[in-house]
């Protein structure tokens, strides 16, 4: 496996030939760009395998491809000079994020095929372009080995999910959507942009690994315990480090920075498969993931991940609760999945975390997708209302968002019962000493029985009952483009918990850790990227229920009873053949639901009661004041122009007399600067 | 009995500003090409009173050629005057004042 | 090299070469007067300056007056009076070229004119003792050197006898330039009494002794002597307060002769100033013995000069007029070489010296445009010259160029000696002189632009004859135009020069 890692640029720089080809060339292909779309992913998917084989072997890559720019300027750390450069890192977690990024997008450009294609869309090279450079930006993002160049390519996936978002952009919604998409995560990234300016002042580096790496350097710094900046150099960390999680917030649409996600839906459900699964929502927690070392440095830090993780998974949870549309539940439920992972890595449960970003990369995708089959089934109507007994008209469709939906809701042993409970178990066994995280815990062990009730109620919705529309009683039918990728996906979401069976670990003794091995380092890793690693960065002391295999039992058992109650709820309400709207009985708080606690209308009002009228004060200023600043000038060096011509009076012997009282002038000035008249 | 150099310096100062005082009050060009040669001349008695003083004879040469110069200036100088009088029918400095500002 | 074999003498070749030239008219004019064989005399006296450029150039590439394993060293002639060195050749170079192009630009400029031979005299005449000035060594050859280029220019500018104009400019010029002469010899003589000696080197050494010893007893009248010459310098080079006679002579002398003063005069007087300058005056024996550092004297001569220079130009409603205040604007940027002098490198000189080069050009470029648009007639301000740009789109493009190099854009010449006289005021620690630079320069873009935009988007006045495309000017214009583009490319070799020459006076 030597030379393997000779060809990893080549995972990202296909999806860029594709984007080319397809931009360039796709009005006269045959399927429109989807072809070469679909071999660059694949050809990317069969290189990350390869990567990960490699990886597995015990190799590891970190190589500094091209250096663009240098300075000599000094860090507060005193390191001297600094490079940007661009190079490739990939270890253990780059390999497999590499592996589940192209799957999906294969995956999802095959979908394409049938969603898009078959269905007559127009503009389709736009669409398999901004898939190829989403793909691309993504991949590049993944494997990125310093910060500023994760700061790009995090900001071009910002960039293509604008493009796919808005890609019906002669509908009114689709390009509001996209613009809000765009700019709430540019909020967030602005406060990423100063953190990397911050972090490369500081430490004069912007590598991830290495000795060489700020993460090293920010924990000799601690070490030393001198000061950065003014303050306490474990500030200073905390301080930038949430910064970089302002861009965070932002992708991975944690509160309170999630508003653009639901609307985010106006894109193609492909592209949402996409971005909620393995890239735009992903590269958020990614980041996390990636530099979990810095961020282990910071109690605070972590405790603010957590926190705001787990209040995101409940309180995105109850908003999914009341939607209707099909898209919207899962976009709900994407954005308090995310919270989950996020819960995860603040315990420092970086194996968890990961673990449910990759089983929630199956599962979302195969939900999303699932969910694209059944637009396509319905003749493109979304309201669930509308549908009602898919179940035995589409029973691919059915089976396969079935085993999503269980995964979704933690119905053990779906894959995603095994890495929430692992998040949750995490939680918990920190929560008993640390007060903060123990309400975060709580947070997100509440959201499991709103996950499984909005789960189910999808599923009964949807698929069960009786036909409530024409078009759920003749749907359309589906081809093997769209049936292909839902079957691998089906079979990903319902085994994918194997990789990491911690509890039956816990509780028997069996070996079943495989995750937790893998990023671990025990076939091979970056020295100090490893969980082990991390684990003795980390502050938190954890306590147990009893004894171990007890704690688990308990977690385990208080998530799998809320997430059955959850579902029986939905399955008591809504799995008979003509399920009624109980929204009503809700009340005042149904309402606030429904208007998703009011976030877009105080942002709005942010927007528009706040920063408008500074914009205008701002604008007024600027007018007025530096305007008429910059007028006055004028207007005085002009009118001083007209006295100071004044002087050439045109009469000679004026000139005469100005000349010598010039030049005594002159005199005077030098023979009080020389002492000559002293 | 020889005389100081501060009294040459002196005089030639007091020669150079009546000159000046010449250029700034008269309006009469010719009074004010005279003026110039006082204030050259004040130059020359400098020359010649320092090259005494020090012993060369670099600024009595140097005299010489100011006093051609100075010659040749005021045949310019008449010259130009010609041409005034030709066409302001004056030798009035202070009348052409056509460009100004 | 040809050149080894060569006498001494031979090294002044681009002088005699001028007043051979000038010397060969002033004959023809004895002989036939009256005589308006244009060509012949534009001819001779076009020729005669390129021969003298040529063989500057040729000098300077060959490496006389550089020191090190390739030049022949600075060569002194008759006891050290005159000097051919760098600097000397460079500035011939710039005179040689300006008087070219103004010959060139005369043929048409001058057509109709009764005395064609005694002007083609008087201006080689003039050219010669600027050449002269370039090579002075000592306050005598300045002094005959700047006469001999100051009396021809006087008549020069009064050469149109039944133009009012250019009487009051030639009476104007000819008497602010009497009184600074004799300000300026009486301070050779103080300088003279104070030391003893008037050539230059021997003046340092005096000096140089004198600061050591401690016996030197007249530091009052060598300041006041300082003094006196900076005035003879500031009215050659038409700066502040000296600077009385420049609008009315520019904007009254024919526009050729304006272009010759505004350029190869200003340039002329800027070398005997640094000449005298870095040579004659050591600055820390001089202001050990005066008592006060003669930069200073520079600082505030130059920041005066560029903001009078400049905020004149810029309500200007006559272009020529306009012209001449930019043109002693251009003078206060180019005494911020000798104003940096005081930090002891060879880059803010150096600096100034391009400058001069590049305003040879764009500077004689603009004025010859001001001649062009006489020759037509079509009037004197910036109203008359709307919308030229339709008829005369060659010219007009060419002023186009000039404006913006005057004004110091990028791309074009006189944005890099800007640039560099700026950092070569940082360097020197002058950020007040920079900061000046910076803000006159910004303004002097608001009155340039002007007139780009009169020629080019402003209507043209209802009827308007076709305008004729005289040769000569627009030969001369054209050159101009392309050598302002050249020396972009071309800079590194000037650049190169100029700091060499520069490096080799401080050295």
């Amino acid at each position: 496996m030597e030379g393997v890692f000779d060809f990893a640029p080549a995972i990202a720089v296909f999806p860029l030939v594709a984007f080319v080809i397809a931009l360039a060339f796709g009005k006269h292909l045959p399927k429109k760009g989807a072809i070469p779309g679909i071999l660059a992913t694949g050809g990317s998917l069969l290189l990350s395998a390869l990567m990960l084989v490699a990886v597995s072997s015990g190799e590891v890559y970190h190589e500094t491809l091209y250096e663009w720019a240098a300075g000599d300027a000094t860090s507060a750390t005193g390191v001297e000079g600094i490079a940007f450069t661009f190079g490739i890192l990939i270890d253990p977690l780059a390999a497999l994020m590499l592996v589940i990024v192209s799957l999906v997008a294969f995956l999802v450009h095959v979908f394409s095929l049938g969603y898009m294609n078959a269905e007559g869309e127009t503009g389709l090279p736009r669409y398999y372009a901004g898939l190829g450079l989403f793909t691309f930006s993504m991949l590049a993002f993944v494997y990125a080995d310093n910060l500023l160049m994760a700061f790009m390519f995090f900001e071009l996936v910002g960039l293509c999910s604008f493009l796919l978002i808005g890609f019906w952009f002669r509908t009114k919604s689709a390009p509001s959507a996209a613009k809000k998409a765009f700019l709430v995560t540019r909020f967030g990234d602005y406060f990423f942009l100063i953190g990397v300016v911050a972090i490369a002042a500081t430490f004069g580096t912007l590598q991830f690994a290495g000795d060489e790496s700020f993460v090293a350097a920010a924990q000799t710094a601690i070490d030393d315990g001198g000061t950065l900046f003014g303050f306490d150099a474990q500030t200073w960390v905390t301080i930038t480090g949430l910064l970089v999680l302002g861009g965070v917030l932002g992708k991975s649409a944690q509160f309170p920075l999630h508003t653009w996600l639901p609307d985010a839906m106006e894109g193609p459900t492909t592209v949402s498969a996409l971005i909620h699964a393995a890239t735009m929502v992903a590269a958020g927690v990614y980041l996390v993931a990636r530099m979990f070392g810095y961020y282990a440095l910071s109690p605070t830090t972590l405790a603010i991940i957590a926190f705001v993780g787990g209040f995101t998974a409940l309180f995105a949870a109850t908003m999914g609760v009341v939607k209707d549309d099909i898209k919207q539940v899962l976009a709900y439920s994407t954005i308090s999945q995310y919270g989950y992972m996020m819960l995860g890595l603040g315990v420092g449960g970086y194996v968890a975390g990961v673990f449910h970003l990759m089983n929630h990369a199956f599962f979302k995708a195969l939900l999303f997708l699932g969910a694209g089959s059944v637009i396509v089934l319905m003749h493109h109507e979304q309201d669930m209302w509308k549908m009602g007994g898919l179940k035995d008209k589409a029973p691919v469709t059915y089976y396969t968002f079935l085993a999503g939906a269980l995964a979704l809701a933690g119905i053990i042993p779906f894959s995603g019962f095994w890495s929430k409970d692992e998040i949750l178990y995490d939680a918990f066994i920190v929560g008993l000493e640390e007060p903060v995280i123990m309400a975060a815990y709580a947070m997100g062990l509440a959201a499991v029985f709103f996950t499984g009730f909005y789960t189910f109620r999808m599923v009964f919705l949807t698929f069960h009952g009786e036909p409530r529309s024409e078009a759920a009683e003749d749907p359309h039918p589906v081809g093997w483009s769209i049936k292909a990728p839902l079957i691998v996906l089906g079979v990903l979401a319902v085994v994918a918990g194997a990789a990491n069976l911690a509890p039956v670990y816990k509780l028997t003794g069996l070996e079943l850790t495989f995750l937790e091995s893998w990023l671990d380092g025990e076939y091979g890793a970056i020295e100090g990227l490893t969980y082990g690693a991390y684990g003795e960065l980390l502050a938190y002391e954890t306590g147990v229920v009893g004894t171990e295999q007890l704690t688990v039992m308990i977690a385990a058992g208080l998530s799998l009873l809320l997430a059955f109650s959850g579902a029986g709820v939905a399955w008591k309400l809504y799995n008979v053949p003509e399920p009624v709207v109980y929204r009503d009985r809700l009340g005042r708080v149904g309402d606030v639901i429904e208007a998703n606690y009011y976030q877009d209308e105080y942002q709005v009002w942010l927007a528009e009661g706040v920063t408008l009228p500074l914009a205008r004060a701002a604008d007024r200023f600027d007018q007025t004041a530096i305007d008429g600043a910059v007028d006055g000038v004028s207007t005085a060096s002009l009118f001083g122009s007209d006295r100071l011509k004044r002087i050439q009076t045109g009469i000679v012997t004026n000139y005469a007399a100005l000349l010598v009282t010039g030049f005594i002038v002159l005199l005077l000035v030098l023979g009080y600067a020389g002492g000559w008249f002293l | 009995m020889t005389v100081g150099i501060e009294y040459y310096v002196l005089l030639s100062m007091l020669l150079f500003c009546i000159g000046l005082f010449g250029i700034l009050t008269r309006r009469n060009a010719l009074m004010f090409l005279m003026s110039v040669e006082l204030m050259v001349n004040a130059a020359n008695i400098n020359l010649i009173a320092f090259a005494f003083y020090h012993g060369n004879l670099t600024g009595q040469v140097l005299a010489l050629f100011v006093m051609a110069l100075a010659a040749a200036e005021v045949a310019i100088g008449l010259g130009i005057i010609l041409v005034l009088y030709r066409n302001f029918r004056d030798v009035d400095v202070t009348v052409p004042t056509t460009m100004r500002w | 090299m040809a050149v080894v074999e060569l006498p001494e003498w031979a090294a002044l070749a681009p002088v005699l070469i001028l007043a051979g030239t000038a010397l060969a008219l002033f004959v023809f004019d004895s002989i036939n007067p009256r005589s308006t064989n244009r060509t012949v005399l534009a001819g001779t006296a076009a020729i005669g300056s390129l021969v003298a450029l040529g063989v500057a150039v040729w000098f300077t590439v060959a490496g006389v007056g550089a020191s090190g394993l390739e030049g022949f060293g600075a060569i002194e002639l008759f006891d050290g009076q005159l000097v051919v060195d760098q600097m000397a050749l460079y500035f011939m170079i710039i005179v040689a070229v300006v008087t070219a192009l103004v010959s060139v630009a005369s043929y048409d400029y001058m057509e109709g004119h009764t005395y064609q031979a005694e002007y083609y005299s008087l201006v080689m005449l003039a050219a010669t003792g600027m050449a002269t000035m370039a090579a002075a060594n000592s306050l005598v050859t300045i002094l005959i050197a700047l006469e001999l280029a100051s009396l021809p220019s006087y008549a020069l500018v009064a050469i149109l006898k039944d133009n009012r104009g250019s009487i009051e400019a030639g009476l104007k010029y000819f008497l602010i330039g009497a009184l600074s002469s004799a300000i300026f010899v009486y301070g050779i003589s103080l300088v003279y009494g104070a030391t003893g000696y008037l050539q230059l080197d021997a003046i340092a050494t005096q000096l140089e002794t004198g600061a050591a010893d401690g016996e030197f007893a007249y530091g009052g009248l060598l300041g006041l002597g300082i003094l006196m010459l900076i005035g003879g310098f500031a009215f050659k080079t038409a700066s502040v307060p000296f600077h009385f006679w420049a609008p009315e002579a520019y904007e009254g002398a024919p526009a050729p002769i304006a272009a010759f003063l505004s350029s190869a005069s200003k340039a002329a007087g800027f070398v005997i100033a640094f000449r005298v300058f870095t040579t004659a005056f050591p600055l820390d024996a001089t202001s050990a013995l005066i008592g006060v550092d003669w930069t200073l004297a520079f600082v505030i001569l130059a920041i005066v000069t560029m903001t009078v220079g400049n905020f004149a130009a810029a309500t200007q409603q006559n272009v020529k007029r306009m012209l001449a205040y930019s043109s002693i604007g251009h003078a206060g940027y180019a005494l911020i070489g000798l104003a940096g002098l005081g930090a002891g490198s060879e880059l803010v000189m150096g600096a100034a010296m391009m400058h001069l080069l590049v305003y040879g050009f764009m500077n004689t470029g603009a004025f010859l445009f001001v001649a062009l648009a006489e020759h037509w007639g079509v009037g004197r301000t910036f109203e008359d010259y709307n919308g030229l740009g339709q008829r005369a789109p060659v010219a007009c493009f060419a002023l186009v160029i000039f404006m913006f190099s005057l004004a110091g854009i990028p791309p074009l010449g006189g944005f890099w000696s800007k640039y560099f006289l700026f950092t070569g005021a940082i360097e020197a620690g002058l950020l007040v002189v920079a900061a000046a630079l910076i803000v006159n320069s910004a303004l002097s873009l608001y009155y340039y632009s002007r007139l780009v935009k009169a020629v080019w988007f402003e209507e043209p006045p209802a009827a308007r004859d076709s305008l004729g495309q005289p040769t000569g000017l627009y030969a001369a214009i054209v050159f101009a135009a392309v050598m302002t583009v050249v020396l972009l490319p071309g800079f590194g070799p000037v650049v190169e020069t100029a700091l060499d020459a520069a490096a080799a006076m401080i050295a």
